[in-house]
């Protein structure tokens, strides 16, 4: 009961016109940072974080959550709609929805996303308040074995997706793995296929891997069919409505949504896990145990709630450690750590003892921030469809403009250019030669988490990789990720040998 | 519709706005500072060179009339900023942070610049760093963990920084003492707290000003400060020279300029930041810091000081 007291008078203080003000700010610059490929989520609260100096604590700490929520879900629209994950959180996302935009239902593919933010956001926000103690304390257990173990999961269960050649999957997958060795590895310092030149020192990013194979690789295959062969997705007379899944829907996915929450909520708690590998282990979740695993790829409500709802749930989750033992979950939450700090106050248990009303204020914004965070974006929907109206080499001209953009604002780095049209070649070949792109975005953004965590791993067990299948969480999650793996290999060498004995 | 193109346009000046501030080069000679002194931090923001930065900033620019904007650039120990710095024109328009662990990079390996690359404007804080435990840990004092790194050699789990960072020279001197730690890098932070006081770790090398809120609320305690003398407010605490350890290597956060730039303009903002420093604002930051209160170096010395500590390293790590 003194929680729901206190969570009455933090929405009171929540409502006063300058935490309302900032808030709304908050979720429009967390939306447009989540846009553009090249400001990350957290370059975005980054850039924010000056501007909190002048005002006061609470003010400062809504405005950087509103933008770390809304920065979970601003993506999706680009992401859907034209191929360009904005954050890597949005790359699971547009598996299933830019295929569901592309089958003439965009406006359908952008109401799940909202309903799946929605959902996602409130659950993690309830959890938050009500248990974030024993949360807490459960999340301290989990170690480096857990945090691979479950990157290796995010791995096996997309290698398998799509249902083409599990072969081709692997070739990209370990091609994408093999990109984000290059550059100076993260434990020992050591220079990977650098050859001495700066450029290659600083490794590749993710970034160009990910715009260039998804978003460049679409305009060439475009290009190639020199923008005929697509019929329009929108009647340019037809009225165009936000498609809001209806309740029976909605009731249908209600096992996706508690368990991408659960999800969300527990690789967000991980100290260093956030969003992304959140939003790629729900993905992954929902092809192996989802009722409908075998559509997962061709544009199914599941593909876009799931890694929806994980991703901000996962907010939630970060906060959680934040709040209560000082302990930073997400590379957004370290900054809003950065922010208590600034202002002289120290997150941790005692928080909930010596600011006991401002936690509750910041539990309640949360709650706030999601909600309107589903507002403004049911405004956006509308117009960004039409987007779809226009020719489409136009659109394609600014998906191209879009990409450059983000490449070169990440590092300011003219040669992340041709990076990045190199990267888009790939892309397109990879559709020509049916190689899903998939497993390579996902190595080159899994790949180097997986590895630091497997060397941490590795060092502080006296090289005893044992321990993996020793501790039971680890164990768990490895078996589900061998089942994953080996499910469809063996499911297609029945299959080659079922046709063959069908051959005559 | 509009809403949809402003996104990447706002974006993109605001990108072409940077690039221009960034390359407007040497323009104005009489008057320094003219324009905003960009300052470099080679690591994360909310970290604690990030917090000096903005600190003293704010110093900075009550008295010079010029913003000295941060400009966050992480990367491979600090070197990626170290980058930054020497690509820009030796003007004194872009200064940055240099951290006890970017130097070590220097002895240990992966320094992309020379100490003559750089001209030290001043020391601005030093911190011991310390073993940390569990509050609920069964060591109970620093003799504790000796007995048993002697009996069960290679078995004790201490969180650090990275391979080759002062963190880690430190347990190879350790070892060459006989008492052999295993340690495990975490780079983040986060990662390395969670892994103190989730009992991954049996100890946890640290500043005692970075992990104040863990101390303040008692979930994790010191065993030893590696100093001369006993740490002020730790006076129960041993220091790492009465148990024999003649190693100190404190952290160090210092500011510095590119070598090259006009001697005038380095004195300019080195007689600042000693005013900066001497202020009681920046007295009181250092006590929230739990640094030392003696931090500052003024520019004279400290180039003095930061060869000294880079020796000292060579000389641990056994490296020429």
């Amino acid at each position: 009961m003194e929680i729901i007291a206190g969570l009455g008078a933090g929405f009171l203080e929540v409502f006063q016109p300058m935490n309302m003000f900032v808030m709304v700010i908050g979720l429009v610059l967390g939306m447009l940072v989540a846009v553009l490929p090249g400001l990350t989520l957290v370059m975005g609260v980054v850039l924010a974080l000056p501007f909190t100096y002048s005002m006061g604590l609470l003010p400062s700490i809504i405005l950087l959550t509103a933008m770390y929520v809304s920065g979970t879900y601003g993506g999706a629209f680009t992401s859907i709609l034209f191929r360009i994950p904005g954050e890597p959180i949005d790359v699971p996302l547009l598996w299933d929805g830019y295929a569901m935009a592309r089958k003439g239902r965009p406006a359908k593919a952008l109401g799940w996303t909202l309903c799946a933010a929605l959902g996602g956001g409130l659950i993690s926000a309830t959890v938050m308040v009500f248990l974030s103690h024993p949360v807490a304390k459960f999340a301290l257990t989990l170690s480096s074995p857990e945090y691979f173990a479950i990157l290796i999961f995010g791995m096996a269960s997309v290698v398998s997706l799509g249902g083409g050649s599990i072969s081709n999957a692997f070739i990209s997958l370990f091609l994408g793995l093999l990109i984000a060795t290059v550059g100076v590895d993260s434990i020992y310092g050591t220079e990977r296929f650098a050859f001495g030149v700066p450029f290659l020192q600083d490794g590749i990013e993710y970034l160009l891997v990910m715009v260039g194979a998804y978003g460049l690789g679409e305009v060439f295959q475009r290009l190639e069919k020199g923008f005929r062969g697509e019929e329009k997705l929108m009647g340019a007379d037809q009225e165009i409505v936000t498609e809001f899944p209806t309740a029976s829907e909605i009731g249908q996915l209600k096992g996706t949504f508690f368990r991408s929450s659960i999800l969300g909520i527990i690789v967000g708690i991980i100290p260093g896990a956030g969003a992304t590998i959140a939003s790629f282990v729900a993905y992954g979740a929902e092809s192996q145990y989802g009722k409908r695993r075998k559509e997962m790829g061709s544009g199914i409500a599941e593909g876009i709630v799931a890694p929806q709802t994980a991703a901000t749930s996962s907010v939630g989750g970060a906060l959680i450690p934040l709040l209560t033992m000082g302990i930073p979950g997400s590379g957004a939450t370290a900054i809003i750590l950065g922010a208590f700090l600034l202002h002289g106050v120290q997150p941790g248990p005692q928080i909930f003892v010596s600011s006991g009303p401002m936690v509750y204020a910041i539990f309640a914004s949360l709650f706030v921030s999601i909600i309107g965070m589903c507002i403004l974006g049911y405004f956006a929907i509308k117009p960004l469809v039409k987007v779809l109206d226009m020719p489409e080499p136009v659109v394609s001209a600014f998906v191209v403009m879009f990409c450059f953009i983000g490449a070169f604002a990440a590092r300011n780095n003219l040669s992340d250019l041709y990076v990045i049209t190199a990267f888009g070649i790939l892309g397109y070949l990879f559709d020509k030669f049916k190689f899903p792109i998939a497993p390579l975005v996902l190595g080159s953004i899994l790949g180097p988490l997986a590895e630091s965590s497997f060397m941490t791993m590795m060092v502080s067990e006296n090289n005893d990789w044992t321990v993996l299948i020793a501790r039971p969480v680890s164990a768990t999650v490895m078996v589900l990720a061998v089942i994953a793996l080996v499910y469809p290999i063996h499911r297609q060498l029945r299959e080659r040998r079922a046709t063959r004995a069908n051959k005559p | 519709m509009k809403s949809r193109f402003d996104a990447p346009i706002f974006k993109w000046a605001i990108a072409v706005i940077c690039s221009m501030a960034a390359a407007g080069g040497a323009l104005g000679q009489e008057h320094f500072p003219q324009r905003p002194v960009e300052t470099i931090v080679p690591w994360g923001p909310g970290g604690g060179a990030d917090q000096l930065a903005r600190k003293i900033g704010k110093l900075l620019e009550a008295d010079l009339k010029t913003s000295f904007p941060v400009l966050n650039v992480p990367g491979a120990t600090g070197n990626a900023g170290m980058t930054k710095l020497l690509a820009a024109p030796a003007d004194g328009y872009s200064i940055a942070i240099l951290i006890g662990d970017t130097a070590a990079t220097l002895v240990s390996g992966g320094a992309r610049w020379k100490l003559s690359d750089l001209t030290p404007l001043g020391v601005l804080m030093r911190q011991n760093s310390g073993f940390f435990v569990q509050q609920a840990s069964r060591f109970k004092t620093w003799n504790d963990v000796v007995t048993e790194a002697k009996a069960k050699p290679g078995t004790i789990k201490v969180a650090i920084l990275g391979f080759g960072s002062v963190d880690d020279m430190t347990l190879g001197y350790l070892a060459g003492k006989g008492i052999t730690l295993v340690p495990v890098p975490y780079a983040s932070p986060g990662e390395r707290y969670a892994s103190i006081l989730g009992g991954h770790v049996d100890l946890l090398f640290e500043q005692a000003g970075d992990i104040h809120s863990f101390l303040d609320s008692k979930q994790v305690r010191p065993l030893l400060f590696f100093s001369e003398d006993r740490v002020e407010g730790f006076a129960d605490i041993p220091s790492s020279k009465e148990v024999g350890l003649e190693i100190y290597l404190p952290q160090f956060r210092s500011i510095v300029v590119r070598a090259g730039t006009d001697p005038q303009r380095v004195k300019l903002l080195a007689d600042a930041i000693a005013k900066a420093a001497g202020t009681p604002e920046y007295a009181a930051f250092l006590k929230e810091s739990l640094a030392r209160r003696d931090s500052f170096i003024p520019a004279g010395e400290a180039q003095k000081f930061i060869a000294g500590e880079i020796a000292t390293m060579q000389k641990m790590s056994g490296k020429k």
